[in-house]
């Protein structure tokens, strides 16, 4: 498309100056003529925690490297795919970041998109590397990347785990699960959770609920322990309508239809359930904790979701990758290489009081998270889950994530009203997904 | 006996007449800021989008010329015209509130309250209008939860079955009329207020003589009067009621399926989901010619129903 009539349709299409794309960048290696210290990263604002943490990480980086500048851009969206698609509109608009953070779900899109700057070179050449990815796990290494390109560097990670109320469960008389449960064991649970507590003849405290607007802490655990997935291994397929899926998925609507869960309801409507009682266990990852403890909820806990036909954790990353328009790519990797240092990963340790929303992705660092004092107690299963179980690979993330993601959630919706059957409804997810999931 | 001048004609003084093309530069001043913010703003936008329908685009890398390739789509996006009719029904549901039910409220407000319960209902009425149209949907969301929302309770305590209100195929859309109208309908009453204040006493008082009742009075005196202010809302009401894009963003996300999807929030999927730029911008040109062709014929028929004096 010619560059000027671009810029043009962009200003009309979508309020942004298109000028040469991302692909037409310089890939210079060297640093900026002049010895141009700065760069540009770009982050999710998905809430107070996100300006806080990347504020800090700006801050404590220009201070260990006197002469950089470090510029924020924050970028809002309802979640990964809606941030990712503000970014690329940042981008055509001519904006040109060092670096953007990115979950896993995303490293598709930046690969499949040439828009990000692979890091396998750093890790040979960085004496410093070695000891980094050395105390990451490997699915967090694996997790980044795609087609033998390490897309970048874990600093933080959520993996899906059950929360429960330690108080309803202690009013309900109900023993606190084990990580050996199995999915009777979770339904015979959550069955004497659910109760009409003020005896109106209507429920109105559920067993379990799971989030409707996201895939990760919605199916996702369900499917995996299943022993199926979303995508072939290759993630180059669909594989909505098997056996595994359809047993995850029927399973679900056998817990709405038995009264044990309400209809799905958005996670932020979740958190607020689950604390005044009307929910006694979800499924989330680390991040439920930057709501409650500053909210001083502390009446919960975690363990491993029940065991199917087989367990596998559920887990996803976030990283910092290093784009290709880059002028500093060097210095763009020493921040990258920042994002997991101690001095950063103890700030998503945190503290009691001012916890972290993930789980760092430093062995050493998560394994302190008890040891400081942040609830759950249980909380070195965060790390365990990775460490010491198997794992779902790859987690089901096609370069049109988003696009897939509100196929996959859009089909659900139909099957847990109740409008579709388990099996119509993932024959026709299935069949809109064939033409998403490709390669 | 000297003559006597004749007096200026009124509203005139005596100055002498300004050429008309002077005035006409003054009205262009004035209007100027609002030309450049239409330009800007709207012509502009639309003509980008015009642009970039002709392109296969995602944003990030080299657009592809692709001629009609994009509305030809069009006619083959079965899911498009599912969502056509559930906007078509949400649209037309919201327009029938606000201009019925609007117009009833306005004439009980001005006619049959004390004047401090006036004050009251026409701050109730008017207060959602300000909110934001999120925040308003996030509230909603939480009160017509299926299963621990407040609707459901109270509803049953009058022995009401749970309704499914944002997950059902049938209920989603009402709640999304429900919800809307209830955010919208303050501006439509307000404009009523106005119309009906607009409308000469002395008609009334010579109705009230000519012995005509109260409801002879409305649809030969208030009604006519009032028409150009309905005629003004039907087209506003119809242009807003097909854009809703907050509340089955918020409430349902466009679910269960597609029944309570508009077409702005199908376009904004494929533009910023699917990152098919091009395609969103045939979904918004087509879309933007029904509007067009809707309003025209609005305009067209109001003719026969609206009275000027």
């Amino acid at each position: 498309m010619n560059t000027s009539l671009r810029k043009l349709a962009t200003v009309g299409a979508v309020a942004a100056l298109a000028v040469s794309t991302i692909t037409a960048c310089s890939n210079d290696d060297s640093s900026a003529a002049g010895g141009d210290k700065s760069l540009e990263v770009v982050y999710w604002n998905y809430g107070p925690a996100a300006e806080t943490g990347n504020k800090a990480t700006a801050d404590a980086f220009m201070a260990a490297n006197s002469g950089t500048t470090v510029t924020l851009t924050p970028v809002t969206g309802e979640n990964w795919g809606t941030y990712y698609a503000n970014v690329a509109t940042l981008i055509a608009s001519g904006k040109r970041p060092d670096l953007m953070v990115i979950s896993g779900e995303g490293a598709q899109f930046v690969h499949a998109n040439n828009l990000v700057r692979p890091i396998n070179e750093y890790l040979e050449k960085d004496a410093g590397a070695k000891a980094i990815t050395g105390d990451i796990a490997q699915g967090l290494i694996d997790g980044f990347t795609v087609k033998n390109d390490v897309v970048t560097l874990t600093y933080g990670w959520n993996n899906m785990v059950v929360y429960y109320n330690t108080d309803v469960f202690k009013k309900a008389g109900v023993e606190p699960p084990k990580a050996d449960w199995t999915w009777a064991d979770f339904q015979a649970t959550a069955k004497k959770l659910t109760a009409d507590t003020n005896k109106d003849g209507k429920t109105d405290r559920y067993g379990f609920t799971w989030a409707s607007n996201e895939i990760f802490p919605g199916i996702m655990p369900w499917v995996a322990n299943a022993g199926g997935n979303l995508t072939s291994d290759d993630v180059c397929a669909a594989t909505a309508d098997t056996p595994q899926v359809n047993k995850a998925v029927s399973f679900l609507r056998q817990l709405i239809t038995d009264g044990v869960s309400p209809a799905p309801m958005p996670m932020s409507d979740v958190f607020t359930r689950f604390q005044n009682g009307q929910v006694a266990m979800f499924g989330a990852g680390r991040w439920p904790i930057g709501t409650f403890l500053p909210a001083g909820f502390k009446s919960f806990d975690i363990q491993l979701y029940p065991k199917g036909d087989t367990y596998k954790t559920v887990f996803g990353g976030a990283g910092y990758p290093i784009l290709k328009s880059s002028k500093n790519p060097d210095l763009a990797w020493e921040y990258q290489k920042f994002t997991v240092s101690e001095e950063i990963e103890k700030q998503y340790v945190g503290t009691p009081e001012k916890p972290g929303d993930s789980i760092p992705s430093r062995r050493s660092l998560a394994q302190t998270i008890s040891k400081v004092g942040v609830p759950p107690a249980n909380s070195d299963l965060f790390y365990d889950s990775i460490d010491k179980f198997p794992t779902l690979v790859p987690y089901p993330a096609p370069a049109k994530y988003s696009a897939f993601e509100s196929t996959v959630l859009r089909h659900l919706q139909l099957i847990f009203a109740g409008e579709t059957s388990v099996a119509g409804g993932l024959k026709a997810m299935q069949g809109e997904l064939s033409s998403i999931v490709t390669c | 006996m000297t003559e006597r001048q004749a007096p200026p004609a009124p509203g005139r003084g005596a100055s002498p007449q300004r050429p008309a093309r002077k005035d006409g530069l003054a009205a262009f001043a004035f209007l100027s800021p609002s030309i450049v913010t239409f330009v800007i703003f709207v012509l502009a936008p639309a003509a980008g989008v015009l642009y970039l329908s002709f392109y296969d685009w995602n944003l990030l890398s080299d657009g592809t010329f692709v001629g009609l390739a994009n509305f030809e789509r069009l006619f083959t996006d079965e899911r498009l015209l599912r969502v056509y009719g559930s906007t078509v029904y949400m649209a037309l549901a919201i327009l029938a509130v606000n201009v019925v039910l609007g117009l009833l409220l306005a004439v009980l407000l001005e006619t049959r309250m004390p004047r401090w319960l006036r004050g009251v209902f026409r701050l109730s009425f008017l207060f959602p209008f300000v909110i934001s149209a999120a925040a308003v949907a996030l509230i909603w969301r939480f009160l017509l939860n299926k299963d621990l929302g407040l609707v459901n309770y109270l509803l049953g305590t009058l022995g009401v079955d749970r309704i499914d209100w944002l997950g059902s195929s049938v209920w989603a859309p009402i709640s999304i009329i429900i919800v809307n109208s209830w955010k919208t309908i303050g501006f439509s009453i307000l404009v009523y207020i106005a119309g009906l204040q607009a409308i000469p006493h002395q008609l009334k008082e010579a109705a009230i003589v000519d012995g005509a009742n109260a409801w002879t009075r409305f649809w030969r005196v208030t009604f006519p009067l009032l028409s150009p202010t309905i005629f003004f809302l039907v087209v506003i009401n119809t242009i807003n009621s097909f854009q809703i894009f907050a509340e089955p963003r918020v409430l349902t996300q466009g679910g269960p399926g597609d029944a309570s999807r508009t077409i702005v929030e199908y376009l904004y999927d494929r533009a910023f989901g699917d990152f098919d730029l091009g395609y969103a911008s045939a979904i918004g040109i087509t879309f933007m010619l029904v509007l067009i062709v809707l309003t025209a014929i609005q305009f067209r028929f109001s003719r026969r129903w609206t009275f000027y004096e």
